[in-house]
C-alpha cells in the first residue's frame, strides 16, 4: 500500500513539473480572443515602445485578436528566435533580418507570402527595393521588409567651416583628402570617424570597392567576370588608400572604435565625417543643432559609382503558425504606408513605400533628402548584396576585423591581407 | 520503508539537475562532434573530430594565440585579485569607524554585471576622450594620449585591470569571513610563545584560512576562464586577436557564426582543461598542505 502511495506521489510531482508544457499544447482557440505571438529581434527600448503602440492600435480595431510581443535582448535575439523556430514553438509573426532569412528558408521555417502580397491593396505601392529585399532567397517573398538601412555621409558643417572648408566631398578621394587636410588643424582634431570593430567591413568595404568599376551586384566580393573583387588593381590601390586614411586622419584608437565611439567622435567634433545608417540621425539630432551638421549622399569611388548595401528587416510568418491569415492581417497593418512612416520616423531607418517619399515631407526633405537621392539614382548609387547565402559569411566579420587591424597596425602588407581574404572566400 | 521514501524525495531535485545541468552538458558534448550549424540544419550529422580540427587549425584566428591569451588573462587576473583581495580582508578585519559602510562600498563592484563594467572601463581607457588618458596627461606623465585598447601590447593589460577590480571583492568577502573565524586564543598563545606579527601571519592565519584560499582560488580560476563579458564589451577580442580568449571565441562561434558544433568543441576544450587543472591543483595543494 505504502509503495503505491509513493509511486502516486512521484507521479503527482512529475505532473506538477511538466504541466506547463502540456498546457501550451492544449490551448483552445474556439472561444474568446485569438492570441498571436510576435517575436521581434532588433530589440531596443524605444523601438519596443513604438511597436507596442501600434499593437494597441491594432487590438483596438480588432477586439478579437491579442498580440503577445516577445522581445529578446538584441544580442541574443536572432539565436533565440532560431531556437524557438527549431523547437517548433507556436509563433505567428517573426522579425526576419537580411542575414537570417536564408537560414530560416533553408530550415523550411518561413511561409511564402506571394499570394498575400498579390491580394494586398498596398502591394503596388512598395519600392522596387522593397520587393528585391523581400525576394532575397529563391526569388520568393518570404518576408515583407519593414525598413532599410542605407549608408549616408554625416558631415559636421560647422567644423569644416571653422577650418575654411566650404565644399562637400563628392568623391571618396575628396573625402579622404579633406579628412587628412583637416587633421591637426586644432588640438585633437582628426578627419574621419573610423570603424575598427564590430562589422567594420560594412563601412570599409564600401569605401574600398567603390573604386572597382565592375562589381557583381549580387555579391560585392566578386566582379562581373568572376574575379575576387579585392584582387583587382583598383581595389589594391583603394585598400592602400584606406590604410593611409587611418594613418593620417584617424586617432590611433580608431582601430578599436565601434558604433558608440564613432558617433561620439562625430558629436564631439573630433572626427567631422561619419559614414552611418539613418538610425543614427535621431541620436545626432538630440545632441547637435541642425546648423552644425548635415547628411549628404555617399561620395562616389573612382568607378563613378558607390556600391551601397541595404540592410533590412521585415516580418514573416513561420510555417508552424496556426493563424497564418490573421498573422498576415497584422503584418499588413504594421507595414501599411501610414504606420510604416510613423514607425520609421520614430525609429530612424528608411520606410518601404513609394508614397511615403512622395507625400511625407519628413522623408523628402532635411537630412533624409540625401537618402531619397540615393534611392532614386540607380546609375550612381548601385545597391549590392553581401554574400548572405554563403555559409562563410557569418564568420567573415571576425576574420576581416582581425586581418584589417593587423594591416592597419602595419603587421601585414596590403598584398598579404588581400591574399588572406581571397583564401578565405575560395 | 521510510528510508525509501526519503530517497524518492530526492527525485524532483535530480530531475531539475538533469534538465538544467546534466542534459545540457551531455548535449553540448554530443554537439561538439556534430556538424551543427544553424545556417543549415539539413546538414546536421556526426563529423568526428572535424570541429576540433577546424578550431585548432584556423589559419586566421590562431588557436595557440587564444590559448596563450587565456593563460595570461587567467593568471594575470587571478594573482592580483588574490593578493589585493587578501590584503583587503586583512585591512577590514580590524574594526574602525565606518567599517560597515566602507565594506559595502568596496564590495559594490562585485554586484555589477560584467558587461556594464566592460562598457564603463572602455570609456575610461578610451584613447581620445578617456579619463585615464586625461589624468595621466594632466599630471604630466603623458604628452600624447595612449590607445590603451588599440595598442596590441597594452590591450590585454587594459582588460585585465577591470577584471582585477571586479574580482578583488570576492576574495575580500570570502577571506574576511575566514579570517574572522580564526579563534583569538591562537593568537594569544602565539604571543605567549613569543611570535611576532609575521610569524603569527604565516603560522596561524594562513594555515587556518588555507582551505578557504584553496577553494576560492579554484572557483575564481573557473570563473575567470569562463568570463568573456569584460573583454567582449571592451575589445571584442581585438586588436589583432590579442585579447581573444577561449570563452570569447566560443561566443563568436555560437552567436556570430551560428556554429554550435565548433562552439561546443571549444566549450569541451575549456571543460577538459579546467578539469585537468583542478586535478593537478588539488593534488599539489594537498601535498604541500602540511608544510605551510
Amino acid at each position: 500500500m505504502k509503495k503505491h502511495m509513493t509511486v502516486l506521489f512521484v507521479l503527482c510531482a512529475l505532473l506538477l513539473v511538466l504541466s506547463p508544457a502540456f498546457a501550451a499544447g492544449t490551448k483552445e482557440v474556439a472561444s474568446g480572443p485569438v492570441t498571436l505571438t510576435f517575436v521581434e529581434t532588433m530589440t531596443s527600448p524605444s523601438r519596443t515602445t513604438q511597436i507596442l503602440e501600434l499593437i494597441a492600435k491594432y487590438e483596438a480595431q480588432n477586439p478579437n485578436v491579442k498580440i503577445n510581443l516577445v522581445s529578446p535582448p538584441y544580442e541574443q535575439a536572432d539565436n533565440k528566435l532560431t531556437l524557438m523556430l527549431n523547437s517548433n514553438q507556436e509563433l505567428d509573426i517573426i522579425e526576419v533580418r537580411d542575414h537570417t532569412v536564408k537560414q530560416f528558408v533553408n530550415n523550411n521555417k518561413l511561409v511564402d507570402l506571394t499570394s498575400y502580397l498579390k491580394a494586398w491593396d498596398q502591394g503596388d505601392d512598395l519600392l522596387p527595393l522593397t520587393m528585391t529585399a523581400a525576394k532575397t532567397v529563391n526569388d520568393t517573398p518570404y518576408l515583407l521588409p519593414q525598413f532599410f538601412f542605407v549608408k549616408g555621409l554625416f558631415v559636421r558643417t560647422d567644423i569644416l567651416a571653422k577650418h575654411g572648408f566650404t565644399t562637400m566631398p563628392k568623391t571618396i578621394d575628396e573625402l579622404y583628402k579633406m579628412s587628412i587636410a583637416i587633421t591637426g588643424k586644432a588640438p585633437n582634431q582628426y578627419g574621419f570617424g573610423f570603424r575598427g570593430k564590430g562589422s567594420a567591413f560594412k563601412i570599409s568595404d564600401i569605401l574600398i570597392l567603390s573604386d572597382v568599376a565592375n562589381i557583381n551586384v549580387d555579391n560585392i566580393y566578386k566582379t562581373t567576370d568572376g574575379t575576387f573583387a579585392f584582387s583587382t588593381p583598383a581595389a589594391r590601390k583603394a585598400v592602400a588608400a584606406y590604410v593611409d586614411l587611418y594613418k593620417k586622419a584617424v586617432p590611433s584608437d580608431g582601430i578599436n572604435w565601434g558604433f558608440n565611439e564613432q558617433v561620439n567622435g562625430f558629436i564631439s567634433g573630433t572626427t567631422p565625417f561619419l559614414v552611418q545608417d539613418p538610425d543614427t540621425v535621431s541620436m545626432v539630432a538630440e545632441a547637435l543643432d541642425p546648423s552644425q551638421w548635415t547628411v549628404i549622399p555617399m561620395p562616389v569611388g573612382a568607378s563613378g559609382k558607390t556600391y551601397l548595401d541595404y540592410g533590412f528587416a521585415g516580418l514573416g510568418i513561420p510555417t508552424t503558425s496556426k493563424h497564418k491569415d490573421l498573422a498576415w492581417d497584422f503584418i499588413s497593418f504594421m507595414i501599411n504606408a501610414e504606420n510604416n512612416a510613423d514607425f520609421c520616423r520614430a525609429y530612424g531607418p528608411l520606410p518601404v513605400h513609394t508614397s511615403t517619399y512622395a507625400n511625407d515631407p519628413y522623408f523628402s526633405s532635411g537630412v533624409y533628402k540625401s537618402w531619397e537621392i540615393e534611392m532614386s539614382d540607380p546609375a550612381t548609387y548601385v545597391f549590392v548584396k553581401y554574400p548572405l547565402d554563403n555559409p562563410k559569411y557569418p564568420a567573415w566579420a571576425q576574420i576581416q576585423e582581425q586581418t584589417m587591424q593587423s594591416l592597419l597596425l602595419g603587421s601585414t602588407t596590403v598584398d598579404q591581407a588581400i591574399k588572406s581574404w581571397e583564401d578565405y572566400w575560395k | 520503508m521510510e528510508r525509501k521514501f526519503y530517497r524518492w524525495m530526492l527525485v524532483p531535485a535530480l530531475l531539475f539537475l538533469t534538465a538544467f545541468i546534466y542534459y545540457p552538458v551531455l548535449r553540448g558534448t554530443v554537439m561538439a562532434f556534430q556538424n551543427y550549424n544553424l545556417f543549415d540544419l539539413n546538414q546536421l550529422k556526426f563529423n568526428g573530430f572535424d570541429n576540433f580540427k577546424a578550431v585548432m587549425s584556423d589559419p586566421h584566428i590562431r588557436f595557440a594565440q587564444i590559448l596563450l591569451n587565456t593563460a595570461v588573462w587567467l593568471f594575470g587576473s587571478l594573482f592580483f585579485q588574490f593578493v589585493l583581495g587578501f590584503g583587503l580582508a586583512l585591512l577590514l578585519k580590524k574594526p574602525f569607524a565606518g567599517r560597515g559602510i566602507y565594506t559595502a562600498f568596496v564590495f559594490y563592484g562585485w554586484a555589477l554585471s560584467g558587461f556594464a563594467i566592460g562598457l564603463t572601463w572602455a570609456w575610461l581607457f578610451n584613447g581620445q576622450f578617456g579619463l585615464v588618458n586625461d589624468m595621466l596627461m594632466r599630471i604630466g606623465l603623458l604628452s600624447q594620449p595612449i590607445g590603451f585598447l588599440s595598442n596590441p601590447n597594452l590591450a590585454m593589460i587594459s582588460v585585465i585591470i577591470p577584471n582585477i577590480w571586479y574580482g578583488v571583492p570576492f576574495f575580500g568577502i570570502m577571506l574576511l569571513a575566514a579570517l574572522q573565524s580564526v579563534p583569538n586564543e591562537l593568537y594569544e598563545a602565539a604571543t605567549l610563545d613569543g611570535a611576532g606579527a609575521i610569524r603569527k601571519f604565516t603560522s596561524v592565519t594562513v594555515p587556518y584560512v588555507k582551505p578557504t584560499i584553496v577553494s576560492t582560488i579554484l572557483l575564481r580560476t573557473m570563473w575567470i576562464v569562463n568570463f568573456p563579458d569584460i573583454i567582449y564589451a571592451m575589445t571584442n577580442g581585438g586588436p589583432v586577436n590579442r585579447t581573444n580568449i577561449l570563452a570569447t571565441q566560443m561566443i563568436n562561434k555560437v552567436f556570430k557564426e551560428y556554429d554550435y558544433g565548433q562552439g561546443s568543441a571549444i566549450g569541451l576544450i575549456i571543460m577538459i582543461l579546467l578539469f585537468a587543472y583542478a586535478m593537478l591543483y588539488l593534488r599539489l595543494t594537498e601535498k604541500g598542505g602540511d608544510n605551510l
